[in-house]
């Protein structure tokens, strides 16, 4: 194997971008400035001027993404932790995810076509509101570009969770649970760490929101991809 | 470097080499299978029944699910990098795009909401 300089350095920069905005974070508060946001904009503005390809980009932080698959396997923990809160409010929570993910595709998939938006992009917006270890299989299967799905779920997670503050304010919703599961269904990860600010219950119900979503939206491909 | 350190760090490796076996497996499982669910979720299904059996504690994972958990943004910044090939569409379709995923996130956020809180408040209604 030989190394190559150049896409090691896209490794390093990238991991560095993501440590360096997590600090500048987590030191001032100010959103702009977290690993969702400001990570991407340093590498885009590294990569452009030098005309690098996503293919180039990718060739040694493409194992980065894999780190993705232990991910879904480590969301047992919080799936398991949370078991008593599934049990007893299985009736609210399973019908929240099931309309919200229903408006969620049918919203995207509707919306799409009115404006009239390339076919790879309609298919790509789909699994959207999910989080991303799911997102990215999900629009392998439903014919869209993986990548572009990630792109659309770092948008909805950034609009999710400032929309989801605002709706708190003005919304009369006096259960933990719905506001959770406004955050865990509607903005995936960013929501999670939006609910936990919110509270300690929130937090709990988003992250456990979040990951069933995730699966309810993998299982429910086939017949997505029927109705297609 | 101290004891304790190298213990920890000892410890993170192994938790984290569990989820990236249960995860292969999880693969394999699914390629002999001939199952359409990634290796991830059948990683994950396979640990909850192990949870499920008692043998082991989700503490015993907590630091390697943990932090695979809190640095889930680092694994998926490389994807975004995927705009460097989307320029133009993105230029054409931006606003479009961008509109569609606000106007969409909005209603689920509104229906998942509304759906909760009214199942909560007929089922207090009813156990009172």
């Amino acid at each position: 194997m030989t190394l190559e300089p150049m896409s090691l350095f896209w490794l390093a920069l990238t991991v560095l971008a993501y440590l360096g905005s997590r600090w500048l974070y987590r030191r001032t508060g100010r959103y702009l400035l977290s690993p969702l946001i400001l990570a991407p904009v340093v590498l885009l503005a590294v990569a452009v001027p030098l005309h690098t390809a996503y293919a180039e980009y990718a060739r040694n932080t493409h194992w980065l993404m894999a780190v993705l698959g232990p991910v879904t396997v480590a969301f047992a923990v919080p799936i398991w932790q949370q078991r008593a809160l599934l049990a007893r409010h299985w009736p609210a929570l399973g019908l929240g995810m099931l309309f919200g993910s229903a408006a969620s595709i049918g919203s995207s998939w509707a919306l799409a076509h009115a404006l009239s938006l390339d076919s790879a992009v309609s298919l790509s917006l789909l699994p959207r509101s999910i989080t991303t270890p799911f997102a990215m299989p999900l629009a392998q299967d439903l014919g869209g570009v993986p990548e572009l799905t990630a792109v659309f779920v770092m948008f909805t997670g950034v609009l999710g969770a400032m929309f989801g503050g605002v709706l708190l304010k003005y919304l009369p919703l006096r259960t933990p649970l719905a506001r959770g599961a406004l955050f865990g269904v509607g903005a995936h990860g960013a929501g999670v760490s939006r609910a936990h600010e919110v509270g300690g219950e929130e937090g709990s119900v988003a992250g456990l929101v979040m990951v069933l979503t995730g699966l309810l939206n993998l299982f429910a491909a086939p017949l997505l991809s029927a109705l297609l | 470097m101290n004891a304790a350190f190298l213990k920890k760090s000892l410890r993170l490796l192994a938790e984290l080499g569990v989820l990236l076996a249960l995860y292969l497996l999880g693969g394999l499982l699914a390629g002999w299978l001939d199952w359409p669910i990634p290796g991830g979720v059948i990683g994950m299904a396979l640990l909850l029944m192990v949870f499920a059996t008692g043998w082991v504690k989700p503490a015993t994972l907590q630091l390697g699910a943990g932090l695979l958990m809190a640095e889930m943004l680092l694994f998926f910044i490389p994807a975004l990098m995927s705009l460097l090939d989307y320029g133009t569409l993105l230029r054409d379709e931006g606003w479009r795009i961008l509109l569609v995923i606000g106007v969409s996130t909005l209603l689920v956020m509104l229906v998942t909401a509304f759906t909760v809180e009214w199942v909560c408040r007929w089922s207090m209604r009813h156990d009172a």
